[in-house]
């Protein structure tokens, strides 16, 4: 099934049938207004309107950020050469699965602390799926040991296609991704004990980490593991610099599943991304003169939220 | 069928949750469904806690079974699991001591075990800060070398000492870090990596709602 | 005293020629531990001067109308109370002592709500407040982001009942008080980024004022959010915590614990001072034989 018969078939009915109810709810708050009276007309406050435009900038951008995407995920797909940067981190990922391989250690893999409805989650389970290939295709000891249930899901079917894919299904097994603890530093404790008695020779940490980060990075350290790690919060990436090898940095997180892949519709995505930032530092430039002449108001109340 | 369904699920989520965002919530329908399909998201996830416990069961069940080395803190991790779990779980009108209010058993294991042990592990990070600055804050080249001045600089600031020793200095220069690396430079770079980090997110969420991101489904 | 402290810093010193020698770190978490723990056997009083962004908090709850509505969260782990407890109690001496109507609430489930319980119950009793006239406690309830938009519309569709489970309606603090319109301002004390929420669901759709207390770690990303007015002060970690005790004139566990940090800091920046003079005297001396 290529793209163009999944996007036309598989969103055209879901979009067609909730317009259908968003007009019929439309048509059904004018019928109400219609039916107000002479007599209780005067006790009615007006109708609030349907469509919230004090919102529109939102829809705005909201709109322009989609086509950007999908302009780009369709030149990607038509084949363009898109040029991505290198990603130290990312190019360090086979290197280190390939240690763990040689002295015969495992890979300890953390998808981050938080639930699988946060994207940054969502980013680790992604290169979770490309490291398992990685680590099945060298016969690599993985652990995967994760705070929710949820992502404890996620990470065994991720997990278990990894391995069908390399080849190597008899590889795998239903506690490579197990359920440590709810708690956070309940997780970090569990997860520190396992790095101090099992010595994994490789740790990766992509995901979203918090005050446990240091935690885990020094332990990994003491257990002498080289270790690579990427997240979007920006308190904890300086302890993740100093204490690892390899830092993937705020958005590098999110490109790393295109960085890896090398999949031509990821890596559209990612170039409309840049194309997005490139214009709203055009944005704030134009901003910064307006304002610097006293001329920036009406320009400022262009982007207030609501 | 296994893959079209969860991205038919996915995309009219995510756009109900769109759409609705733009809607006023006093008129229509659909501009209420919002925090209905975020009660139905809370739902869920209670669901899957029994997930969590039934893992952490079989792995240390597993492991007692089958005689495997520290099986007595796998037996001890049940053990804590049910303790808690279970006089919280009954009715309070059985007993004070059940349900979570003041004065229970779950009440009293949390205040005297788990949150002493909480900040235990918290407060572990001030040890693991200074080995780590011994240990890996080097000046190896020139932004290292400015990111160990600022941090020293951000550190004497925050401590009376620190302010007395930087007044001693210039007096104006506790004011000066305030302004100039806190509220200017550290303020830019927030920005920046909360604009870059959103953006990244926008993009993700658009590719999982559009179904091109499919790794979350093991795909 | 003084040679109290000289001692302190010479040991600091012998315990991180150790740590170089022997390649054990630790002599550097004996270091540490020695910093913190001396402090609490000698007090040593510091003057310090108070942030821009503490007295700006200090002064916007100040200038609140007496019996003022405000909304006060408990949205932090046990784990970080050592920050987050001095300032929610630093906040309640201010509101209790203005007579302001408290609200009480948390977004974390594990302890929020009996953590609140303990320590508005304990401060109440101090300025003989009643609970359910001057103060309740909301306690918690699942799913943040509804719970935040929710409280838009109606406090009472997200808690029909307070942490004791006593009917809202029925307490008399609720009179005239329906959702985030009638509430005057926002004291939200968190270690997580339920903050982003706060700003960008409340702030920024009800315009309510809201000052935050958060852990150091996280302040500096919040200095946008005040820069650009959102955010109506901050207490960053316990140097803020501290701040705002002076202020408020209840200094307690945050400046005590101000020597303790002073202390490890100026250890820590020690290490760093040490470990670079032994990078730099290594990397000669590696220099030195490549040449010969």
């Amino acid at each position: 099934m290529n793209f163009a018969a999944l996007t036309g078939r598989t969103f055209a009915i879901p979009a067609l049938i909730l317009l259908l109810i968003l007009l019929a709810d439309f048509a059904d708050a004018q019928a109400v207004i219609n039916e107000v009276t002479p007599d209780s007309a005067s006790q009615i406050t007006p109708a609030a309107p349907l469509f919230r435009f004090d919102r529109f900038n939102a829809l705005a951008i909201m709109v322009i950020f989609s086509i950007v995407i999908l302009i780009y995920t369709r030149w990607a797909r038509a084949g363009r050469n898109l040029f991505i940067r290198k990603i130290n981190g990312l190019d360090e990922v086979e290197e280190a699965v390939g240690r763990a391989t040689e002295m015969g250690k495992p890979v300890l893999f953390i998808p981050g602390l938080q639930e699988l409805d946060e994207i940054e989650t969502i980013a680790g389970i992604s290169i979770l799926g490309r490291v398992a290939r990685v680590t099945a295709r060298y016969g690599t000891p993985l652990m995967v040991p994760v705070r929710y249930p949820m992502v404890l899901a996620a990470g065994q079917e991720v997990v278990e296609q990894a391995y069908i894919e390399a080849g190597n299904p008899d590889a795998y097994n239903k506690d490579i991704v197990r359920y440590v603890a709810g708690e956070q530093f309940a997780f970090t404790a569990t997860v520190n004990g396992i790095m101090m008695r099992e010595r994994p020779a490789t740790n990766i940490y992509m995901g979203a980490f918090f005050a446990e980060s240091l935690l885990l990075a020094e332990t990994g350290n003491a257990a002498g593991s080289i270790q690579i790690a990427g997240t979007a919060q920006p308190a904890q990436l300086p302890f993740f610099v100093a204490a690892c090898d390899y830092t993937l940095m705020g958005e590098e997180l999110y490109a790393a599943s295109a960085y890896l892949s090398r999949e031509p519709l990821l890596l559209g995505g990612l170039k409309g991304q840049d194309w997005m930032k490139l214009l709203l530092i055009v944005l704030i430039v134009i901003g910064i003169v307006l304002i610097s002449f006293g001329l920036g108001n009406w320009y400022v109340s262009l982007f207030t939220s609501v | 069928m296994k893959t079209t369904v969860p991205i038919i699920i996915a995309f009219c989520s995510g756009f109900i949750m769109i759409i609705t965002f733009f809607l006023n919530p006093e008129r229509g329908f659909i501009g209420r469904l919002e925090p209905e399909v975020l009660n139905w998201v809370t739902i869920v996830g209670g669901f899957t806690l029994l997930l969590g416990v039934v893992s952490i069961v079989r792995i240390n069940y597993g492991a007692i079974k089958r005689k495997s080395e520290n099986r007595g803190y796998k037996l001890a991790t049940l053990i804590a699991v049910f303790a808690m779990a279970i006089p919280a779980m009954l009715p309070t009108g059985m007993s004070p001591l059940l349900g979570t209010q003041p004065g229970s058993i779950y009440d009293w294991l949390f205040n005297n075990l788990d949150a002493p042990m909480m900040s235990t592990m918290f407060a572990m990070l001030a040890f693991y800060i200074a080995s780590a600055a011994f240990r890996a804050f080097r000046a190896r080249n020139t932004e290292a070398t400015l990111l160990l001045t600022t941090a020293v600089l951000v550190m004497l600031w925050r401590i009376p000492m620190g302010e007395i020793f930087l007044n001693s200095i210039h007096h104006s220069l506790p004011g000066m870090i305030n302004t100039y690396v806190m509220s200017g430079a550290n303020m830019a770079v927030q920005r920046g990596i909360i604009i870059g980090a959103a953006l990244g997110a926008a993009a993700m969420s658009l590719r999982i709602l559009l179904g091109i991101e499919r790794t979350y489904m093991g795909k | 005293m003084i040679l109290a402290y000289g001692l302190l810093i010479i040991a600091g010193i012998v315990l991180l020629y150790l740590a170089f020698k022997t390649g054990d770190r630790r002599y550097i978490y004996l270091a540490v531990a020695f910093y913190v723990i001396f402090p609490v056997l000698i007090t040593l009083n510091l003057p310090a001067e108070i942030s821009p962004e503490v007295r700006q908090l200090y002064e916007a709850v100040d200038s609140l109308p007496d019996s003022s509505v405000v909304l006060l969260t408990f949205d932090y782990y046990p784990s970080t109370l050592a920050e987050t407890e001095p300032m929610s109690r630093a906040a309640l001496h201010h509101l209790f002592r203005k007579n302001c109507r408290i609200f009480t609430m948390t977004t974390i489930p594990l302890g929020g709500p009996s953590i609140a319980e303990r320590v508005t119950r304990e401060l109440a009793g101090q300025y003989g407040k009643v609970y359910g006239v001057d103060y309740v406690n909301l306690g918690y309830k699942a799913n943040y982001v509804a719970v935040l938009k929710g409280m838009g519309s109606s406090i009472e569709s997200i808690y029909p009942a307070d942490n004791t489970g006593t009917s809202l309606d029925k307490l008399p603090i609720m009179k005239d008080i329906r959702n985030y319109g009638d509430v005057d301002f926002i004291f939200a004390v968190s270690d997580n980024s339920i903050i982003d929420y706060w700003m960008s669901i409340v702030n920024a759709q009800y315009g309510i004022k809201i000052g935050t207390g958060v852990t150091a770690v996280m302040a500096p990303r919040y200095y946008a959010y005040l820069s650009s007015g959102q955010m109506t002060g901050m207490l960053g970690g316990m140097k803020g915590a501290a701040d705002y005790e002076k202020l408020v004139g209840k200094p307690a566990l945050a400046a005590k614990g101000m020597a303790a940090q002073s202390l490890v800091h100026l250890f820590i920046i020690l290490s760093v001072i040490a470990g670079n003079l032994i990078f730099f005297i290594e990397k000669r001396s590696r220099r030195r034989e490549g040449h010969r």
